[in-house]
């Protein structure tokens, strides 16, 4: 009994432990989301509850000062393209680094690692030029393209690609399972929380890219993502806070929703019985 | 299969790598030949066919939705067929960005026919090698006595090695904010001049049993040129990058900089400064009684104090009692490129005469709170129903009047590491506690530094 209690002690402490972290993680999108509807005064003010949820004005100005809702197609089309086609380029690399023998194999592996140390900002003169010559400027694809391999992401599915025995792969090949067959209908489905959380980090780094889709849709307006958008919010010489937060606000919709839709796939890892039968 | 799967590896591998290739070289500094007037009036007159036109701003809130309307207006308007396509390229820093990254991959196709631009893209725009600049266009199209009718700062600060840029579009200059309740409350009646008067503002509200501090600013580049200007000073050569490409720092062995440094530190040890990066926040608040803004925000200022006290507006604040009134010039201007195409480049000189009109000016300092350059917009009715309303804007206008020619806006190549240098070399100053000629010596160094690696790789 004492030592039920015990536990149930520390159960209670680790869950206000939990709750405590998650709430300092959480914290910034509730204040974003409180911020955006309240008055200027009232933001200029330190109290974190705005007077009332009926003021909407920083959303309707948010909405008529820039097309807010066009730049959210834009990025989705973006984002969804782009996560999916890296992903896929990952699951290939991984795959072939993990499941074949070929000269230089470690070294390819090598390189691969040696690209997740290059800064993004360094190379943002080189991709320009890259894409400005090979004609992809104002187009979705020049947007995403830069974006289509992932070091980390082939990496993390390596790692997950070895921790399967190779007897998975040996008994599927004596069920008469080619490659392709093998790793669609039975690698990746057992990899389905891998893959999930790694289409949804991508999707939400390609939705918040900002000076990459600016600078190479710089003739076509129209095809701007939703950074841009709330960076149209912003005051030249002015801290508007409320309106900029009303449009991240807006912003964080089709995420919340991702998010929403995966989370079941989440968890989802597992190679229990795959070898039975 | 295996074939497959290794090609999308190799595949992988090239695109992980390309951005590791080298950068496109430099473009190769070119300068846009001026037309003469025999040559203009052999060419195509506009008129004659329809012009088409690329325009690059950073005008966003309510700047963004008054810029639509202008472009909208002028395609509307104009009687020589000329189309301008507005886009919005970002902040300044982000719109100057890729002006470097556009010239440095040589695709000038994507150059715009007009752009908006601040001090940050200056030395870019002067190294581009495809400047069409307002001195160009005067030669092209001679209109004598034309830029007379700005105001002379506000032109002066779009110079560089005395050729006249662009033309002013967006103009403010720095002032005092100050909270008259709480001045009251310390017994005072008009506002700080200087910064002894902060130290003893502070004294009197303390005495008054009052709990505020006075100021919270750290001091970047354009704030510590503004103060050095006063004292007849420069902070680097040539003018503060006017008249030339700086090379070295114009405030050491004139004493400037340490003058100024011994009454920053003076205010702070009085207690009367906060030695945080400047927010209006805390002012609209009620927690500081002074602050130094954008002449720009008298609105925003009004609108976020919603009455809870009293705002005056006041002469930038000055180093000491012997230091020149005034501040500084920012905001920003319109330039425009060699299209290679005579038409399209007197369309664009077109639509920046429209945009630097007196009309148009006027507008734009009624829906922002910028001061007008065009002298004529003075004489609107817009604008004199705007200072009626808001008498803090005459303020500004001024003050952009008084100021003297040493205090102009710097320009140097390394234009925010300089900003940020500035403002850690003056916190540091305070944090640590150095002497002001610790301070200077230090700051000496960095800056120092940082001109000579600018000028090494773009040498």
């Amino acid at each position: 009994m004492k030592r039920y209690t015990k536990e149930r002690l520390w159960d209670a402490l680790v869950s206000c432990i939990a709750i405590f972290l998650g709430l300092i993680i959480v914290f910034p999108v509730i204040y974003c989301i409180l911020g955006a509807f309240k008055t200027p005064a009232e933001f200029a003010s330190p109290v974190l509850l705005p007077k009332s949820f009926a003021y909407l004005e920083n959303f309707r100005n948010a909405l008529h000062q820039a097309p807010l809702l066009r730049y959210m197609v834009n990025s989705f089309i973006t984002a969804f393209a782009g996560s999916f086609i890296r992903l896929a380029m990952a699951v290939c690399a991984a795959f072939a680094l993990t499941h074949y023998d070929f000269r230089g194999k470690k070294l390819c592996f090598f390189f691969l690692l040696g690209t997740m140390m290059m800064p993004g900002d360094t190379l943002l003169m080189a991709n320009y030029a890259t894409v400005s010559r090979l004609g992809l400027l104002n187009s979705y694809l020049g947007m995403i393209i830069v974006s289509f391999v992932s070091a980390s992401q082939m990496f993390l599915l390596r790692q997950k690609f070895l921790s399967f025995p190779k007897a998975l792969r040996h008994a599927a090949m004596l069920d008469g399972c080619g490659d392709l067959r093998y790793l669609l209908t039975i690698l990746l489905p057992l990899c389905r929380g891998t893959l999930t959380t790694l289409f949804v980090q991508s999707f939400l780094s390609l939705w918040n890219a900002y000076l990459w889709p600016l600078m190479v849709t710089a003739s076509a307006p129209d095809m701007r993502t939703i950074m841009v958008g709330i960076t149209k919010l912003n005051s030249w010489e002015d801290t508007n806070y409320e309106l900029v937060l009303a449009g991240v606000t807006i912003s964080l919709i089709p995420s919340f929703v991702l998010f929403a839709l995966m989370r079941r796939n989440l968890n989802k890892d597992n190679t229990d019985g795959s070898l039975n039968g | 299969m295996k074939k497959l799967f290794s090609l999308v590896l190799v595949l992988s591998l090239l695109l992980s790598g390309c951005g590791g290739a080298a950068p496109a070289e430099t473009a190769p500094v070119q300068t846009a030949a001026p037309e003469t007037t025999e040559a203009a009036a052999t060419e195509p007159v506009l008129g004659s066919a329809p012009v088409n036109l690329t325009f690059w701003h950073s005008a966003s809130d309510e700047a963004g939705v008054l810029m639509d309307k202008y472009i909208a207006e002028f395609n509307a308007s104009n009687p020589y067929g000329i189309t301008v396509k507005g886009i919005y390229q970002g902040q300044y820093s982000d719109a100057t960005t890729l002006l470097k990254t556009l010239l440095s991959a040589e695709n000038y196709s994507e150059l715009p026919d007009v752009m908006q631009m601040d001090a940050t893209g200056k030395m870019a725009y002067v190294n581009s090698g495809k400047a069409f600049t307002t001195q160009d266009a005067l030669a092209a199209y001679p209109q004598p006595g034309f830029l007379e009718d700005y105001l002379p700062t506000a032109l002066t600060n779009w110079q560089f090695a005395g050729t006249q840029l662009g033309l002013p579009f967006a103009t403010s200059t720095t002032v005092t904010y100050y909270n008259a309740d709480l001045l009251s409350a310390a017994g005072w009646d008009k506002a700080p001049d200087t910064f002894a008067d902060i130290s003893a503002l502070y004294a009197d509200l303390t005495a008054a049993g009052r709990t505020e501090k006075v100021l919270q600013t750290i001091p970047n580049s354009p704030t510590l040129a503004n103060w050095l200007g006063q004292l007849g000073s420069y902070l680097v050569n040539n003018r503060n990058g006017a008249d030339g490409v700086a090379t070295a720092l114009d405030c050491v062995d004139s004493g400037a900089l340490e003058t100024f440094l011994t009454a920053w530190k003076a205010m702070y040890d009085s207690g009367a400064l906060l030695n945080e990066g400047s927010s209006s926040d805390l002012f609209i608040s009620g927690g500081v009684a002074v602050m130094t803004g954008s002449s720009s925000n008298v609105h925003s200022i009004l609108t976020k104090v919603d009455g809870a006290f009293e705002v005056g507006v006041a002469p930038y604040l000055r180093v000491n009692a012997d230091a020149a009134y005034g501040a500084g010039v920012s905001g920003s201007c319109v330039v425009m490129f060699d299209s290679g195409d005579s038409l399209r480049k007197a369309a664009a000189w077109e639509f920046v005469k429209y945009l630097t009109s007196a009309e148009v000016q006027a507008d734009f300092a009624a829906g922002t709170g910028y001061i007008p350059a065009h002298k004529g917009a003075m004489d609107t009715a817009v604008y004199q129903d705007l200072i009626a309303q808001y008498p803090q804007y005459a303020v500004a206008y001024q003050q952009l009047m008084d100021t003297p020619e040493t205090i102009t806006s710097v320009t140097v190549g390394p234009s925010k590491d300089f900003y940020y240098a500035v403002m850690q070399g003056v916190s540091d100053m305070l944090e640590y506690d150095q002497t002001p000629a610790e301070a200077a010596e230090i700051l000496e160094d960095e800056l120092t530094m940082l001109l000579e690696d600018y000028l090494r790789s773009n040498s």
